[in-house]
């Protein structure tokens, strides 16, 4: 039936793709929690860095919950020489378990800590 | 006697080669454009997950069916169409894993639950083209006999039965309207789209089909002669057509959720844009088809 080594090997892969594909799905379907989305996001102060008009600090945005968030908004709020600042981001799409990375930006380097809130999401 | 067998090993495993490569250009004629379309990016983690397992045990009933039809290989045997089914379905996760990674839209970055998603969603159109890619891209030259033999199954004679017809353009109709059934455009068209034009959208679907099929002349086209049964008249067949494709619209928008927490008459506004795309899909489906005698008569 099968003519040679070849037809073997894909017959295999194959058959191990689609259970892997197919397995995990199913898991991750009846394990699911119907969590709503969590977002999570992590500043990365290190990474900042200035330009012309101003300074930039990077951030990474994760989800822990089950369900993603759509148009998530986020607001970081710093004291730049003196004066408070919000700096504002949309995310379109963060899906559970994923990584976005994202910039907040200011118009000079924040003094002191930086603070983040969620704005709002939709659920999709 | 040795090296007789060495060879005629080494001859079968270029002919597999060949038809994997045939499969990966089948998958991937009809695989780009929604590889390309971000609403099947977003979908991956937009589904629930078991949604998309139905989605894929479709997938693959469609699949035998196209494989019956074509294939990428030709034996016919009902063990062979299963395997060959599988077989079909774990090439177009490769090859939509390959095209995946190639076109960033799956990294180190992405979660494993978001990876897997666009892997099985993108590989149902890749998996319809790898079956589809035996009859549509075989050269006829290579095996003039398998060659014959395409398409037997439904193209006895006088074209394909009235029924085998039907299930062609449903086929057809869902590879057509595959590609525009996860955007945006469907949803927009059909919400916003007052009654009077639905109406109106209807006979004139309705009337290119007929046309298309029944008196444009395109090769694979059919006289107006009516055959024996209800559905083999020219009317009642593309009737018949229509109710397939605006079934299969409506298939398709549920898969992509459109019809969740939708109105009754947002549904229908929907179905019936998306079903201009399936029923134009289904004509040209029956064309391909449905002359099939013809065509070889010809050649």
């Amino acid at each position: 039936m099968r003519q040679n080594w070849l037809e073997w090997v894909v017959l295999g892969v194959s058959l191990a793709a689609i259970a892997g594909l197919v397995g995990f799905l199913v898991v991750d379907g009846l394990t699911d929690a119907g969590r709503p989305p969590k977002p999570v996001i992590t500043l990365q102060t290190d990474a900042a860095y200035g330009v012309s008009e101003g300074w930039i600090l990077p951030a990474m945005a994760t989800n822990e919950g089950d369900e993603a968030a759509e148009a998530l908004a986020l607001r970081a709020t710093a004291t730049v020489d003196g004066v408070e600042e919000e700096s504002e981001v949309t995310i379109d799409y963060l899906p559970a378990g994923t990584d976005v990375e994202f910039s907040f930006g200011f118009s000079g380097r924040p003094e002191g800590a930086v603070t983040v809130s969620i704005v709002g999401f939709r659920l999709p | 006697m040795v090296s007789e067998a060495a060879e005629s090993r080494s001859e079968s495993v270029a002919t597999t080669v060949r038809d994997l490569v045939r499969a990966t250009g089948g998958g991937l004629l009809v695989g780009l454009p929604l590889l390309f379309t971000l609403e099947m990016w977003a979908h991956s983690f937009l589904l629930p997950s078991l949604k998309i397992v139905v989605l894929i045990g479709v997938a693959f009933v469609v699949v035998v069916g196209y494989t019956a039809v074509s294939g990428f290989r030709r034996e016919r045997s009902w063990i062979e169409l299963l395997i060959d089914s599988v077989e079909t379905m774990g090439i177009a996760a490769v090859v939509a894993t390959v095209a995946l990674l190639l076109l960033g839209r799956v990294g180190l970055e992405t979660g494993l639950r978001d990876a897997v998603g666009k892997i099985a969603l993108e590989m149902i159109p890749v998996a319809f083209g790898v079956s589809l890619a035996g009859t549509q891209l075989a050269s006829p030259e290579d095996d003039p006999e398998d060659a014959a033999d395409q398409g037997s199954t439904v193209a006895d004679g006088n074209g394909a039965g009235t029924f085998a017809r039907l299930f062609i353009a449903a086929g057809a109709a869902l590879l057509f309207a595959l590609n525009i059934a996860p955007t945006e455009e469907p949803m927009l068209l059909g919400v916003e789209a007052a009654w009077w034009l639905l109406l109106l959208v209807i006979p004139a679907t309705l009337a290119v089909t007929f046309a298309v099929v029944f008196y444009a002349d395109f090769r694979g086209g059919r006289s107006l002669e009516s055959g024996d049964g209800p559905l083999d008249r020219p009317l009642t067949e593309t009737l018949a057509a229509y109710a397939v494709s605006l079934l299969v619209s409506l298939l398709l928008l549920w898969s992509f959720g459109r019809t969740d927490g939708a109105s009754w008459s947002a549904i229908v506004g929907q179905t019936i844009m998306l079903a201009v795309v399936a029923s134009f899909g289904a004509a040209v489906g029956r064309l391909l088809i449905g002359g099939g005698g013809q065509q070889q008569e010809a050649s």
